[in-house]
């Protein structure tokens, strides 16, 4: 009787190769459109934008340069690793003289997609990226020769279930708590058997010499990245969604050209801060993200909203895993041996991060503690706390921090969405007030 | 009269001379050490040769005991106060050993176990009563200890040096450390205040015809029994003395004469226990991080008197964090040599341990900007900074 049911059948039911082809041409039209809509909406705030930036547009078209430069890198011999989130220890892929690549989607319409095989609760990061899948519309993702998964939340947990039907998933199991010493043991292993997988797919040893020389590498980026978030402190040279826009490039981008290129951008925006040339008024009300990754094309229009209303605000920080806590951690080794540098990449990994899928008695303190000190340090005015529909993590910890912002005197705005632009009107008055909440709020 | 004053004149300028050059070449090497560890390892070399001084500019036209060569014995600074001799040297609280030759000062563990023997108390030679002596020696302990607190451990200590220089070596070798279980440096810390508590009573009941008149042993004397018994098992001994009988300035049959023989006299240079612990001590440092710190009864005179209670107010350097900039990477808690966990789990404020031997790994390696702070009274002089700047 069992075997007549079929128990290891597939999650998307299979489509037409037509319907795939029609919906991922005009969903990737929409989207290209989308993404020059986005960079024409920064260059219109911006007025005197940053020549530097010009790079960043570019490889911000996720069907562009980049795209074709894995191809050909593929084509070389060179193999693409995927990851869904920011566990997966990039210094081990580079390591290997591999790509590595977020395959994480930010697309509203394919979410739609998704819907098919998923009910809506589901966050809808997970059911654009299943959508995406769907129609092979994330270059990525189709390249990846193997995906790393870090089951970090309940979402990418089965999502990884429903990618193993089309790529080798390699998951990486994080401890839900981080100060346990036998957590970090375990997670230890993780990484060892993550570093033999790397190993094994490209063919490529990676040695004590290559792994120091990919960590140097990811420490430069940081020096980078932190370079240009130390712009992003005083008044405004560079306006929120650029800068989030340079950080999630980073994403897909190679990192050492990514590097001099950003040290390029910082270069031009220090001698506007000489100048005083700065991107928005020095009294506009600075504004932090937190929550939910926002993820490039579809989901800046949360950032348009901030940066474009009347009286208008600028993003000096955020806390997402898509943006400036990508690359703000080094790897700091003791010891340049072979297992204190996996200790070391391990611990950046773990410990390192703030992703609100760990708990301990006293709560998350470590995002807290993040916030606490990017408000102060950033002189944020408001902390606008995004959570899309179905992102339980983020959205139980609102409470919490709500709180110590109360007590810090901050006032935070908790701005719950979808995956679609239906709600832009609506949400644009909700911004607006807060805006102007925050504006009368800096003239006392 | 006047050739004492002559000799203390010289030894000034002598010093003087000496800790000038000290300063060029520190402001000469100081582009060179701009990583604090570098610095640090300067610093210790340069103390190490303070504290053997003697063996550098010589026995200085003082009396030095013939049977160990060429050598000076003790005697550079704090000879001659008021102008009688005080032969150790000044109480420091770190392993300059008494019985190596050359010294400028002497470990306080030892002066505070021999001074209170009738040698002392009886002998004409000297300044001091040994009584009065072991309250300098003491005096100076709490003093510095609160000045300097384990500092002295992270940078001044040779036979932390010696130490660093395995691990150092190990690292060349590509070797990487083994690290205890909490549990075990648990044990290790309570361990230094049994040995304290050991040698303190050991010494009290040998030393009683000093102090009260009884002899509750018959025949306490130096040179029998367990006297000095700490040193007895210290493993810095037996390094300092088989190091310098290498290098010829001493002499290596008289020191090993009184190795063997009698369990009870133990000797006087070295001692069978003391050439075995050195052996454990070295291999375990080999492989384990500063591993005597964690045990070391000095150290934890130390931290008694820097750490704990109304002394932890007082004590000037400090190692204080910033709760909110602490992203918990643990990078403090991977690059400690001693293991401390305190400063990684502590949530912000004073996180001195009583363990930390104060070298400031952890501030250097912390890549958050001004995290983790180095407090002397109140004020900040090092901070932890962005350190991927540095490699411009």
């Amino acid at each position: 009787m069992a075997s007549e049911i079929e128990t290891g059948s597939k999650y998307i039911p299979e489509m037409a190769q037509k319907e795939i082809e029609e919906l991922g041409s005009s969903i990737k039209a929409a989207s290209i459109k989308v993404i020059e809509d986005n960079i024409e909406r920064m260059k219109k705030t911006w007025k005197n934008r940053a020549k530097s930036m010009e790079y960043f547009d570019e490889i911000s078209n996720l069907f562009g340069q980049r795209e074709k430069e894995i191809r050909e890198q593929k084509e070389v011999g060179k193999k693409v690793i995927g990851y869904s989130c920011i566990f997966a220890p990039i210094e081990l892929i580079l390591a290997a003289d591999a790509i590595p690549v977020r395959i994480g989607s930010g697309w509203y319409d394919t979410a739609k997609l998704g819907d098919r095989i998923m009910p809506v609760e589901i966050c809808p990061v997970i059911r654009s990226t299943v959508g995406a899948k769907m129609v092979r519309l994330s270059p990525y993702l189709e390249l990846s020769d193997a995906i790393i998964m870090p089951l970090t939340c309940d979402g990418r947990t089965k999502l990884s279930e429903i990618l193993s039907d089309y790529k080798p998933i390699w998951y990486m199991n994080p401890p839900r708590v981080k100060d346990d010493p036998h957590t970090l043991t375990m997670w230890k292993e993780e990484i060892q058997v993550i570093k033999e997988k790397i190993e094994k797919l490209t063919g490529n040893k990676i040695t004590r010499q290559k792994l120091r020389e990919s960590i140097e590498t990811m420490q430069k980026a940081t020096k980078a990245f932190r370079r240009l978030q130390d712009l992003r402190k005083g008044s405004p040279v560079i306006n929120g969604r650029d800068a989030m826009l340079v950080n999630q490039t980073s994403l897909w981008d190679d990192i050492e050209r990514w590097t001099q290129k950003v040290n390029e951008l910082c270069d031009e925006l220090e001698k506007r801060v000489e100048q005083k040339e700065y991107s928005s008024h020095p009294d506009t009300p600075r504004v932090m993200l937190t929550g939910t990754p926002m993820l490039w094309p579809d989901s800046w229009k949360v950032p348009n909203l901030i940066e474009e209303s009347n009286p208008q605000g600028v993003v000096v920080v955020d806390e997402q895993c898509s943006g400036d806590r990508v690359l703000y951690d080094p790897v700091g080794v003791d010891e340049w041996i072979m297992s204190d540098m996996l200790a070391a990449v391990g611990e950046r990994y773990l410990m390192a991060c703030t992703c609100p899928c760990f708990t301990s008695e006293h709560g998350n303190e470590d995002r807290i503690n993040w916030i606490i000190d990017r408000i102060k340090e950033y002189k944020v005015d408001g902390v606008i706390y995004y959570v899309v529909r179905g992102c339980i993590l983020y959205a139980m910890e609102y409470a919490r921090i709500k709180r110590v912002l109360d007590k810090m005197n901050i006032p935070v705005y908790y701005l719950d969405t979808e995956y679609t632009r239906e709600d832009v009107g609506q949400m644009k008055t909700r911004v607006e007030a807060f805006l102007e909440m925050l504006e009368a709020r800096i003239d006392i | 009269m006047l050739e004492i004053i002559a000799e203390t004149l010289r030894a000034t300028i002598a010093v003087g001379l000496i800790l000038a050059g000290i300063l060029a070449i520190l402001i000469w090497v100081r582009n060179l050490t701009r990583k604090l560890s570098a610095l640090r390892l300067f610093i210790q070399i340069v103390s190490v040769a303070v504290i053997f001084l003697g063996l550098i500019i010589g026995p200085f036209g003082l009396d030095q005991w013939a049977y160990l060569g060429s050598a000076p014995k003790d005697v550079v600074i704090g000879t001659n106060i008021l102008g009688r001799p005080y032969p150790d040297g000044l109480a420091v609280p770190t392993f300059a050993c008494y019985y190596a030759s050359g010294r400028t000062t002497t470990c306080v563990v030892w002066q505070l176990q021999s001074y209170i023997f009738p040698d002392y108390e009886t002998s004409s030679v000297y300044l001091t009563t040994g009584l009065e002596r072991l309250a300098i020696a003491f005096g100076l302990l709490v003093v510095m200890s609160l000045i300097f607190g384990r500092f002295l451990c992270g940078w001044i200590c040779p036979f932390g040096l010696y130490m660093d220089l395995l691990t150092r070596l190990r690292k060349a070798l590509k070797i990487r450390h083994w690290t205890l279980s909490e549990r075990v440096n648990e044990g290790l810390r309570q361990a230094r205040y049994l040995i304290i508590a050991a040698f303190l009573i050991l010494s009290v009941i040998l030393g009683m015809r000093a102090i009260a008149g009884i002899e509750l042993i018959s025949e306490t004397e130096l040179g029998r029994y367990l006297e000095i018994p700490f040193c007895q098992i210290c493993p810095a001994k037996p390094l300092f003395v088989l190091a310098e009988s290498g290098l010829g300035y001493m002499n290596l049959d008289y020191a090993l004469s009184r190795t063997m023989g009698d369990f009870a006299l133990t000797g006087w240079y070295l001692t069978s226990i003391n050439i075995i612990i050195l052996g454990v001590v070295t291999g375990g440092s080999f492989m384990v991080r500063r591993l005597w710190c964690r045990i070391c009864p000095l150290g934890g005179l130390i931290a008694l008197f820097s750490r704990v209670g109304p002394f932890k107010r007082l004590s000037l350097i400090k190692l204080t964090k910033v709760e909110e900039k602490c992203t918990k990477c643990g990078i403090c808690k991977r690059v400690c040599p001693p293991q401390v966990t305190k400063v990684y789990e502590e949530k912000g404020g004073d996180v001195t341990a009583s363990d930390c031997i104060l070298c400031f790994r952890c501030v250097e390696m912390c890549p958050y900007e001004g995290c983790l702070k180095v407090e002397v009274a109140g004020k900040p002089i090092y901070k932890s900074k962005n350190w991927l700047k540095e490699e411009e």
